[in-house]
């Protein structure tokens, strides 16, 4: 690989790193929004990077008579050495074409089915007990499903019990039977650890997959012990398909 | 643009491992004199029309064969491979930059004063330096290799290599977060990870050997302005690392995709075996140090040891790393260092969880 390739390769990584986080917000299927800082001034500095290196070797050796010594000395005389990479490096043309060409969409669906039953995803709240007060006087407490989640399978003073809750998330099939799920996904980073989060519905009919809706209701509080529940039920009152959320994680 | 098949005759270099990765295009270099090949302008202006071309068909793919794309665990992969990828970037290229800054601005006299010389001594204060710098595992090998490069003691670059991932503060402080102030499993994490770093430095001191590590010498004009060096070691170290983070990337996803968490839950319950797996999954998911607390949280069918085995192991040994670790130091490195650090991490995991947990 020669110079001008590496320095080529290094402006499209910065303008992948830059089109995914300036240009569109094609970043927050992938990492959680504080990575967008960090990933603008990476893509400025690839940049950077990337355009030095290929102006300077193309004036190195178009130029008259070699303005930039040093490199021609670096690049060139030396023969091999670090002014060539390893065909490795070519590999890094892939993410560029992941983020222009692929652009994979939110994980969704599909991995909310891969990760079923994957255990009480929130160890968090194991101490119980230190939940803010929900209050419903002014509408339905809109609540993100983490929390939900977490309320459900430790809350033992189930606070939400008879509240009119409000969540939002996409629909999932149920593989093993009757009803279907409303999902999130909760990611610390980025998608490799996400985390999925859902209730299971069994009185509505099920939408379209993958399809976001926000649902009104209720909390179907189970009998015994809230920590040996497998799926969270919820009772429908009301339920708007919405578009798709800005941020698809939580 | 191809990898050459092993034995190359173009061999007047470091390693095997370098003639291995050498580019197709180093044999016009050696092998024909200069003055014989196609005048140098016209191989530049090839690599431009190459790009030129590659950047059309993205442009042409982008519009025509984006929205085609279904295949449901296809997408998923791309999704967490372009995940990986983006999340590790910045780490890595920040990486890069200090390393190359370290190269290009510090005098080799200032790392002889501030680092002490016996390497028995060198190791507990790189590991309790690791400590300082927030980062993330993938900018901690390149910096790791800067140092080398100026100097410092291998066995105590590596020890740094191997702490600053895992107990800096803001690992310390989202492991917190996600066990929910449970400070017994943040201090088990601190002391296993920083013991498991120093007790590697020192078997390595003892027993290491400098040419496992293939450094590259980079010797650059001692008359090159700084700027310059600092470009191209930053390029150098960028090409290097960043190619092998997108093997590791893949590899990742992969797993990611192919590997239902189900599976893994079903050995919860038996007690050293659930470490042991929980360490497995660590290397193969390659999960960010600072995120890699949430997963193991989220994980709870499991022992407290098996989760510190996933947050001891990650930071210091996953697929990603062990791929960066080749591209900066070799192979020959790899293979003696991976297996070293899994042992130790283990040790120190068993041996702190008994007591702590």
């Amino acid at each position: 690989m020669n110079r001008i390739a590496q320095g080529m390769v290094t402006l499209l990584l910065g303008a992948a790193a830059l089109g995914s986080t300036v240009f569109s917000d094609l970043y927050l299927n992938y990492v959680k929004d504080l990575f967008q800082p960090f990933l603008i001034l990476t893509g400025l500095m690839l940049v950077v990077l990337g355009v030095w290196i290929v102006v300077s070797d193309l004036r190195a050796n178009f130029g008259a008579d070699g303005g930039d010594t040093q490199d021609s000395h670096t690049g060139e005389d030396s023969g091999h050495d670090h002014s060539r990479a390893p065909w490795v490096a070519w590999l890094l043309v892939l993410p560029v074409i992941s983020v222009f060409v692929i652009a994979p969409p939110a994980l969704g669906a599909y991995s909310a089915a891969e990760t079923t039953t994957s255990s009480p995803s929130d160890a968090e709240s194991d101490e119980g007990g230190e939940f803010d007060e929900l209050d419903d006087s002014s509408g339905p407490v809109q609540l993100e499903m983490q929390d939900f989640v977490s309320r459900a399978w430790t809350d033992e003073e189930r606070q939400m019990s008879g509240l009119e809750i409000e969540l939002t998330g996409f629909a999932a099939p149920n593989p093993d039977g009757e009803g279907w799920f409303l999902a999130r996904l909760q990611m610390a980073c980025c998608a490799a650890d996400a985390v999925v989060n859902r209730v299971l519905i069994t009185d509505e009919p099920e939408p379209e997959k993958d399809s976001w809706w926000t649902v009104r209701g209720t909390w179907d509080e189970p009998e015994g012990d809230i920590a040996e529940v497998r799926e969270h039920r919820f009772t429908v009152t009301e339920m708007v398909e919405v578009e798709n959320p800005p941020d698809p994680y939580e | 643009m191809s990898g050459q098949p092993a034995g190359s005759p173009s061999s007047a270099r470091p390693s095997l491992g370098d003639s291995l990765v050498s580019d197709f295009d180093d044999r016009d270099d050696d092998l024909p004199p200069p003055e014989w090949g196609r005048p140098r302008g016209q191989r530049r202006t090839a690599t431009v029309w190459v790009f030129a071309v590659f950047i059309a068909l993205m442009a042409f793919a982008h519009s025509w064969y984006t929205d085609d794309l279904t295949n449901e665990a296809f997408l998923a992969w791309a999704t967490i491979f372009t995940a990986i990828c983006l999340q590790a970037m910045p780490f890595l290229v920040f990486g890069v930059a200090l390393s190359a800054a370290l190269t290009a601005f510090v005098p080799e006299s200032a790392y002889q004063r501030f680092i002490p010389k016996r390497a028995g001594t060198a190791v507990p204060v790189a590991g309790a330096a690791g400590g300082v710098l927030p980062g993330c595992e993938c900018a901690s090998v390149p910096m790791a290799g800067g140092l080398i490069r100026r100097g410092v003691a291998p066995a105590a670059a590596l020890t740094f290599l191997l702490s600053a991932p895992a107990i800096n503060p803001v690992v310390l402080v989202a492991t917190g977060v996600a066990f929910s102030g449970q400070l017994e499993m943040v201090a088990a994490r601190f002391l296993a990870s920083f013991g498991a770093a120093v007790v590697t430095g020192w078997v390595w001191a003892r027993f290491g050997k400098t040419d496992w590590l293939r450094m590259k010498q980079q010797h650059h004009d001692p008359a090159a302005p700084g700027w310059v060096v600092f470009r191209d070691s930053m390029l150098h170290d960028l090409m290097h690392a960043g190619g092998y983070l997108v093997v590791g990337a893949a590899a990742a996803g992969t797993l990611n995709v192919v590997v239902p968490r189900e599976w893994v839950v079903t050995v919860a319950d038996l007690p050293v075996i659930s470490a042991l797996v929980m360490a497995a999954l660590a290397i193969l998911l390659s999960i960010c140090s600072e995120a890699d607390a949430f997963v193991a949280a989220s994980l709870s069918d499991f022992s407290p040891t098996a989760m510190l085995a996933f947050m001891v192991v990650g930071p210091m040994l996953d697929l990603k790393l062990i791929a960066i670790q080749a591209g900066t130091f070799g192979w020959r490195f790899v293979c003696r260092f991976a297996p070293l650090i899994l042992a130790t991490t283990l040790v120190f995991t068993f041996l702190i969880g008994g007591l702590l947990l």
